[in-house]
């Protein structure tokens, strides 16, 4: 088990221009580009990694923003194992449209897929338009971790990739107990259901006299 | 070397790319030279009467790639876009006075200089943002479905470069989103979803093999093919490329763009098929773009027409209402 690479897809969603493509090209690629253009086709790049020996590969998802375009948004998130839902801390109207997608997420991946919210941007504080307590207390409940980072400074980036590999490799092994006790379980009721044939089999009988007596 | 005598930007201002094949493209333009000036030549002999009204003469000469020089006017007419104009109750700078809404504004803005950055027309300096501005807004005021759309920017931002005329680029962009193209850039875009439906079905009868596996991978269409329909193949193959594809669209409307898709598709199929999973086979359609095949936009032009065989309006028409959007 432990030789496995551990393969999980991530996707990035948010509203346009808050900066999710140059968290992947920052995560990726470890560059800035101030004049990146506008992501209309969603693209996608991977990244290995190993954790306490664990090897990962990240099939990493970059969506585009734009409001049009959340029409293909399930195209892409199909069978994510993991999303990052980037918001812009100087772009008031950004946060909501979080919400929006934890909400769409949650109703279409179940609750088994992991979550991450960033505000983004945070060279920018000067400007900044969202509440950060709020932000945080909002993720908490809706069980996803919270983080900040500024794709222009490389800060905090690669911590949203890690702790969210993370998670997904605690969901995963959450889900492979899970399913071995379903395996326990399941093989234990077949013995239970052999035995509950015999017991409901005797019964009618008996009921059948009842009835033939009455 | 061929290389030194091709200027690291194109004649269209775009920054050639890093990988960009300088000794396949000095083959292909040592001859294509030739073909424009012929084709520039053969332009001028046109009677009026050929160059202003849709005719089989026109339609070849259309096919054969319109020369820059024509390509304005040539444009106007074979779209449409010259009667739009002409019936239409507003002049253009009467649409450019109704730019009032500020979230429309807001969302524009912020595309301008996300807008092919590297373009030297579109450096800090040059008109050509603001003029790209006045077009995006004019448009996205008059029409509510579709207001602005991602991709817009990129199509009118080559029509700009392509014809250097704000009124004019402003009318085609009016013609191509709401006569020629489907419903790609409304709320639900569900014009594209039913292409993207269309096509699927296109290649599963054109090529099985590639179908199978494409399906195999499990790669949605929408992953590789979202920006052919919804930029037309700008910012996707060679400038030179995409603007003799726009011609053959302006005048024979949105099949073209199936024609390269399939195209494309086949011409490229050993790649394809090369791809052992999603992330090689993205790969191998990115790698489309730099393509010795597409390079030579002449003999590429020549392919759509004969490689996916004859496609009729009315055959894509019934696969469109086929798989029509709910
Ligand atoms: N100051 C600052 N600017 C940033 C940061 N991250 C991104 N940007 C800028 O914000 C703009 C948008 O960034 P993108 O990465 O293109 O945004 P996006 O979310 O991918 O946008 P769409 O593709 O339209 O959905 C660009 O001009 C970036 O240079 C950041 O951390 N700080
Ligand atoms: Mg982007």
């Amino acid at each position: 088990m432990a030789n496995n690479v551990h393969n999980f897809k991530v996707v990035l969603v948010g509203e346009g221009c808050v900066g999710k493509s140059s968290l992947i090209l920052q995560y990726i690629e470890n560059t800035f580009n101030s004049s990146h253009i506008t992501t209309v086709q969603a693209s996608f790049l991977t990244k290995k990694l190993n954790i306490d020996g664990q090897r990962v590969s990240l099939a990493i998802w970059d969506t585009a923003g734009q409001e049009q375009f959340h029409a293909l948004g399930p195209l892409y998130y199909r069978n994510s194992n993991g999303a990052v839902l980037v918001y812009d801390i100087t772009n008031e109207s950004s946060f909501p449209k979080v919400k929006v997608w934890v909400k769409e997420l949650r109703k279409m991946l179940g609750n088994d897929v992991c979550l991450v919210i960033v505000g983004n941007k945070t060279d920018l504080e000067k400007e900044r338009h969202v509440n950060l307590q709020e932000a945080e207390q909002y993720s908490e409940a809706v069980g996803a971790i919270h983080f900040q980072t500024s794709a222009k400074l490389n800060e905090g980036v690669e911590d949203v990739f890690l702790a969210l590999t993370n998670k997904m490799l605690e969901q995963a092994a959450k889900q492979r107990s899970r399913s071995e006790t379903l395996e326990r379980q399941g093989s234990q009721r077949r013995n239970v259901i052999i035995v509950d044939d015999e017991e409901t089999a005797a019964p009618p009988t008996s009921s059948k006299q009842c009835c033939s007596h009455s | 070397m061929a290389q030194t005598n091709f200027s690291k930007i194109d004649e269209y201002g775009f920054q050639r790319s890093k990988n960009f094949n300088y000794e396949v493209y000095g083959d292909f333009m040592s001859q294509y030279y030739r073909v424009l000036a012929r084709r520039t030549k053969r332009w001028e002999e046109l009677k009026d009467s050929e160059k202003h009204k849709k005719n089989n003469t026109l339609k070849r000469f259309v096919r054969k790639g319109i020369p820059i020089s024509h390509r304005t006017n040539a444009w106007m007419i074979i779209s449409g876009a010259q009667l739009l104009r002409e019936e239409s109750m507003l002049t253009y700078n009467d649409f450019k006075q109704q730019i009032n809404n500020q979230t429309i504004i807001d969302m524009i803005q912020i595309d301008l200089p996300r807008t092919f950055p590297d373009n030297i027309y579109f450096s800090n300096e040059s008109l050509l943002p603001s003029q790209l501005f006045n077009i995006l807004a004019a448009f996205a005021h008059q029409n509510n479905d579709v207001s602005y759309c991602q991709g817009l920017n990129y199509i009118a931002g080559l029509l700009l470069l392509a014809t250097k005329d704000e009124e004019a680029t402003f009318w085609l962009l009016k013609v191509l989103v709401e006569k020629i193209l489907p419903q790609y850039y409304i709320k639900t875009m569900s014009g594209l979803l039913t292409d993207l439906d269309v096509l699927d079905e296109l290649i599963k009868i054109q090529d099985p093999v590639v179908y199978k596996h494409i399906k195999d991978i499990g790669m949605p269409w929408a992953v590789a093919t979202t920006k052919w329909f919804v930029c037309i193949y700008a910012e996707v193959l060679p400038t030179e490329t995409v603007l003799r594809i726009w011609d053959c669209l302006f005048y024979e409307g949105s099949k073209i763009l199936f024609r390269v898709a399939i195209t494309l598709i086949k011409l490229h199929r050993e790649q394809i098929l090369e791809a052992r999973d999603l992330g090689e086979l993205v790969v191998s359609f990115k790698g489309m773009a730099e393509s010795p095949n597409v390079i030579n936009c002449h003999k590429f032009i020549t392919d759509i027409f004969k490689i996916p065989g004859s496609f009729s309006k009315k055959t894509l028409d019934k696969l469109r209402s086929k798989h029509q959007q709910q």
